[in-house]
């Protein structure tokens, strides 16, 4: 019962910040699209190419939102003065070649990932780590991710870059959320949350339309810590019982009047219209190849006999 | 100070001082003039709020439709050019790009390279100048003082709405039969690779693994600090320092010559300034887009406009005959490719490297 309502949650979440954003812009049957619904009915209809109606008349193809939060290095660096349509088309279009070749998962911090690199220094030339997302980050091919892990007790955390030709595999383990979007905080917790056995096997999800929230709440270990984390408003941190002076200097030091600082929002973050645009262009693709890959995975274990 | 003024133009000795250190030098070489020059044309309307009825500036408008709907880039068969040889001392024309950004590549090898992304924009030859005339210009007459004169092309980029322009302006390009460009560039060249005029450069005028001068106008940093502008370590952080962490210190010696020596490094404006990166290589050239990718970084801002030669520099010239006095893309039947990638690059469609 109560992971059916964290679930719901998620996805309301989901809805209403896609709404927070496009409020003006978007047109009255992608709002009804996304109601408040359940998982089975997000079932049927997450990977559906929508049709919004044009003014004119013709039908727009209009690639799903959950894109957003699948494929977010498609989007450019917001910053105004570097952005330049030319060159982000060029990059995409570059980007979807890489993902011809190799497929890059959804993923999200907190999913537990297997990467395998090619290595000159690797016994079988071929380098495999296994470990949890705890950052990501970059735009277009310079989109990378951070995976932590435990190694022999000591914590190793390594940069890929998602579009490096020398990654061989990107797997995703284990598909999850966590309460926050950067994990950073694992660095000071307990190493028993950070570990994950190399061996680990593919989970398969019970539920494939919607992304479970892992409500868990990290043990830091005692201070000195790398960072300020009761200035940070952790969700997925347990109580970190400091001192009070610690709390009252947050709040003296708290910018509490950001979340309503528009600009800052839109300066950002793409606007929502270029945001639909750009995923437009390049869905189709993206679900030609996920579709071919579903087809090798069928024919794959038939073909091998 | 003569030996100064040499040591500014000349690229190998800047090579030189320019080594894995950021060194900035040259702070009694006057930097940089703002003023345009005085045998320019006025570009821009002055005043914009001509009382213009609808009626009649939809008539402008079609006066300007109708003085301009013939002029499409002319191919290489139309235009009359003669066939001349390439050789080592030929100096070709060179293109008007923007810099759009940087884009990061792998190699084989699997290592990174970023390279700038140049968009080589609709650039047209607007005349030819040649040697004789070129001399007696104010400017060639500087430019060859003891030297054998040699050609000047003008080309322009980014054709725009005439009506944004003054009509001395237009009159630049209507000789031609151009719409109006926003920029305009000469390139010295060598009377075997003059160009007549209308006729298109594209990206398709350099080749791949070419190394290349890039001129640009640097980041303009504005009204910079001497940490900053001249790379001073300034003071102490703490223990103490009262007012004194980003400062200059002392600017003079006191004793002989008893005057701060001109030229010495003080805050001030810095950026918007002439600079050639020189040698940089093409790694890849997109036919389709017009679009030039060079490894390594070009002076000015993303969004800038620079200019591409062929490279000066001895050991990386080029040997073997570039598209020659440019590239005129084929009539119909062989397709070139219209992405054309370096050998020692990956290309991304490819496997992923396994070493």
């Amino acid at each position: 019962m109560l992971r059916r309502v964290v679930l719901q949650t998620f996805r309301q979440g989901l809805a209403q910040s896609f709404f927070k954003r496009n409020a003006a812009s978007l047109s009255e049957s992608a709002v009804t699209q996304h109601p408040i619904e359940t998982s089975e009915e997000a079932g049927a209809k997450s990977g559906s190419k929508q049709k919004n109606g044009d003014e004119s008349g013709n039908t727009v193809v209009v690639a799903p939102p959950e894109f957003r939060f699948m494929y977010p290095e498609f989007l450019p660096d917001p910053t105004m003065e570097r952005r330049n349509k030319l060159k982000e088309k060029l990059e995409r279009m570059d980007m979807l070649q890489r993902r011809s070749i190799i497929e890059i998962p959804e993923f999200y911090t907190g999913s537990i990932m297997a990467v395998t690199v090619a290595d000159s220094n690797s016994p079988n030339k071929f380098a495999c780590f296994v470990g949890i997302c705890i950052q990501r980050g970059g735009s277009g091919l310079q989109a990378w991710f951070i995976l932590r892990n435990v190694v022999d007790r000591q914590g190793v955390e390594i940069l890929y870059e998602m579009y490096c030709p020398l990654i061989q595999k990107i797997e995703v383990l284990r598909l999850e959320r966590r309460l926050d979007e950067s994990l950073l905080y694992l660095r000071d917790a307990l190493p028993e949350y950070s570990t994950f056995p190399f061996e680990m096997e593919a989970e398969r999800r019970l539920n494939n339309s919607v992304v479970p929230i892992n409500p868990i709440k990290v043990k830091l270990r005692p201070r000195p810590w790398l960072e300020r984390w009761e200035r940070q408003n952790l969700q997925g941190v347990e109580d970190l019982n400091l001192p009070q002076r610690y709390y009252d200097r947050a709040k003296e030091v708290a910018k509490p009047w950001e979340k309503y600082d528009l600009m800052l929002q839109y300066r950002k973050t793409i606007p929502a219209e270029e945001q639909e645009k750009i995923y437009a262009e390049v869905h189709s693709q993206l679900q030609q190849q996920d579709l071919k890959r579903k087809i090798k995975r069928r024919r794959g274990p038939s073909s091998e006999q | 100070m003569s030996t100064l003024q040499s040591l500014n133009g000349s690229p190998f000795l800047l090579g030189f001082l320019f080594n894995h250190e950021q060194v900035r030098n040259m702070s009694r070489v006057k930097r940089r003039n703002t003023h345009p020059g005085y045998w320019l044309p006025l570009k821009n309307v002055q005043k914009k709020d001509d009382k213009i009825s609808a009626d009649n500036l939809r008539f402008v408008r079609e006066v300007i439709q109708d003085k301009y709907k013939n002029k499409s880039p002319l191919k290489g068969s139309e235009l009359q050019i003669e066939k001349t040889e390439w050789d080592p001392k030929t100096k070709r024309s060179g293109v008007i790009a923007r810099n759009i950004g940087r884009q990061q590549m792998w190699d084989k090898a699997g290592n990174k390279i970023v390279c700038t992304v140049l968009h080589v924009l609709d650039n047209h030859v607007i005349r030819y100048i040649p040697p004789e005339e070129y001399v007696k210009t104010s400017r060639g007459a500087i430019h060859f003082k003891n030297k054998t004169p040699l050609g000047c092309l003008v080309v322009g980029a980014e054709a725009t709405n005439p009506e944004k322009f003054t009509r001395q302006y237009c009159n630049l390009f209507s000789e031609v039969g151009l719409l109006p460009k926003k920029t305009l560039s000469r390139f010295i060249i060598t009377p075997n690779a003059a160009l007549p005029p209308c006729t298109p450069i594209t990206a398709g005028h350099f080749l791949v693994g070419q190394a290349v001068d890039v001129y640009g106008k640097t980041i303009d940093h504005g009204f910079q600090g001497v940490v900053k502008r001249w790379g001073f370590k300034g003071g102490p952080a703490s223990h103490g320092a009262t007012k004194f962490h980003r400062r200059g210190g002392t600017i003079g010696t006191g004793r002989d010559k008893a005057r701060v020596w001109p030229g010495t490094k003080m805050p001030g404006h810095m950026g918007s300034e002439r600079r050639y990166n020189r040698g940089l290589m093409i790694m890849r050239i997109n036919m389709k887009y017009n679009v030039i990718y060079v490894k390594g970084t070009v002076p000015g801002a993303t969004n800038s406009m620079v200019r591409i030669f062929d490279t000066l520099l001895p050991l990386r010239k080029l040997k073997e005959a570039p598209p020659h006095p440019t590239y005129f893309p084929p009539e119909e039947g062989t397709q070139k490719e219209e992405d054309i990638w370096d050998s020692s690059l990956h290309v991304y469609g490819s496997p992923s490297i396994s070493v």
